[in-house]
């Protein structure tokens, strides 16, 4: 387990401001305003990135390395290319500081939990001014979140799809806690 | 110091390989040819001399002073027939292995450039949507007045061809009124052929 680089550190960044807005600052500021405050840290181990608290981590150095599988949130993975894959795992993170959100109807949500990607028929609600290819928090009517994507078109060429056609493309959803048990923590 | 004629040597060429007697290979050659016994007889006086020379300067002289010798790394020379790839190239004096980024100030500092490029980004991206959409808007009302003044051209012809329909019928009201209906195409030129059954 080991501290993020400046370069991982970057390109984790980047690819959470996808989702994300300003408030994404809020997740490295100190939890009082005390000194020597507890603050969350991003941890990399096994190529998996965590979010977790510092007092956390630090316990965690007396684990060796091998038995250790798990602490705090897992964000993602770092692929051998250096790229960033989310997973669902970070979810909550996302959901709490997301920037544009797409709302599916209750219709729609068990095509979304299976995998499927979000229809026009399915959208009860966007987010205005919403770019093209822009990251999506996907929520159901209750603002439950159920996942995240990326948008197919944008807000105003959505309106003239076609009800059949895609409007988000899924990136992952909270189906994959049973679809992918067996590698998403391992 | 003269080289010596009394060393017997078998080929001309193996002795100087240079064939210039006072190349620096014909001297190696001549030190080489001193480990065997064949020129014995000059180790011999040089060993002699340099007795000589070394109760002539004095005492501690017999040891030779030694000369320093340089490793490749002190020169700096570049390693010959070596290709270093650029990117396994260290500059010297860099420390080893990855430099972490955990202090909040550092970090912060990246997620500002980060969200910076960001916001960029998507403003370009709307920017640019806003104007697809505006000139998409345009296009469509560019073919909306088109599709307008062909259907009022049409409607015009229409119209003018109905007036002249009028104009000559008010001409031959009962001239011949039947070659007016078979201009119009409502009553055939021919009569129409009946069959009837018996």
């Amino acid at each position: 387990m080991r501290p993020l680089t400046e370069e991982e550190t970057r390109i984790l960044f980047a690819k959470l401001a996808n989702y994300t807005g300003n408030s994404l600052k809020n997740l490295i500021a100190p939890l009082d305003n005390t000194p020597d405050s507890d603050r969350f840290v991003f941890r990399l181990h096994q190529s998996r990135c965590y979010y977790v608290r510092l007092s956390l981590a630090n316990l965690a150095t007396s684990i060796s390395r091998d038995k250790l599988l798990s602490l705090g949130t897992c964000l993602g993975k770092f692929t051998k290319t250096l790229k960033f894959r989310l997973h669902i795992t970070a979810l909550p993170i996302l959901a709490q500081h997301a920037r544009y959100k797409v709302w599916v109807k209750s219709n729609g949500e068990m095509p979304f939990l299976y995998g499927g990607h979000v229809l026009k028929a399915h959208v009860g609600r966007w987010s205005d001014d919403c770019p093209e290819h822009q990251g999506v928090v996907v929520y159901n009517l209750h603002d439950t979140p159920l996942g995240f994507g990326v948008t197919a078109r944008s807000t105003a060429e959505a309106r003239r799809l076609d009800p059949t056609s895609i409007a988000v493309f899924r990136q992952a959803d909270c189906g994959e806690f049973l679809r992918d048990e067996d590698t998403l923590f391992s | 110091m003269a080289p010596s004629r009394t060393t017997t040597v078998k080929s001309k060429h193996a002795a100087n390989k240079s064939g210039i007697k006072n190349s620096k290979t014909s001297s190696k050659s001549r030190s080489s040819q001193d480990s065997d016994g064949v020129s014995k007889s000059k180790s011999k006086k040089q060993q002699s001399k340099g007795a000589a020379l070394g109760s002539a300067t004095g005492k501690g002289q017999g040891v030779k002073k030694k000369r320093r010798v340089y490793t490749e790394k002190e020169l700096g020379i570049p390693a010959l027939n070596m290709i270093t790839p650029v990117g396994v190239q260290q500059p010297k004096g860099k420390k080893k292995g990855k430099v972490f980024v955990d202090d909040r100030e550092s970090m912060m500092t990246i997620l500002a450039m980060v969200n910076a490029d960001k916001e960029g980004q998507i403003e370009s991206k709307m920017m640019k949507g806003r104007q697809m959409e505006e000139i998409r808007e345009a296009r469509k009302a560019e073919a909306e007045k088109r599709q307008e003044m062909r259907k009022s051209k049409l409607d015009e012809t229409k119209d003018g061809l109905r007036k002249k329909r009028k104009r000559a019928g008010a001409k031959g009201e009962d001239g011949d009124a039947g070659a007016q209906e078979a201009l119009a195409g409502t009553k055939p030129l021919k009569k129409r052929k009946s069959v009837s059954f018996a």
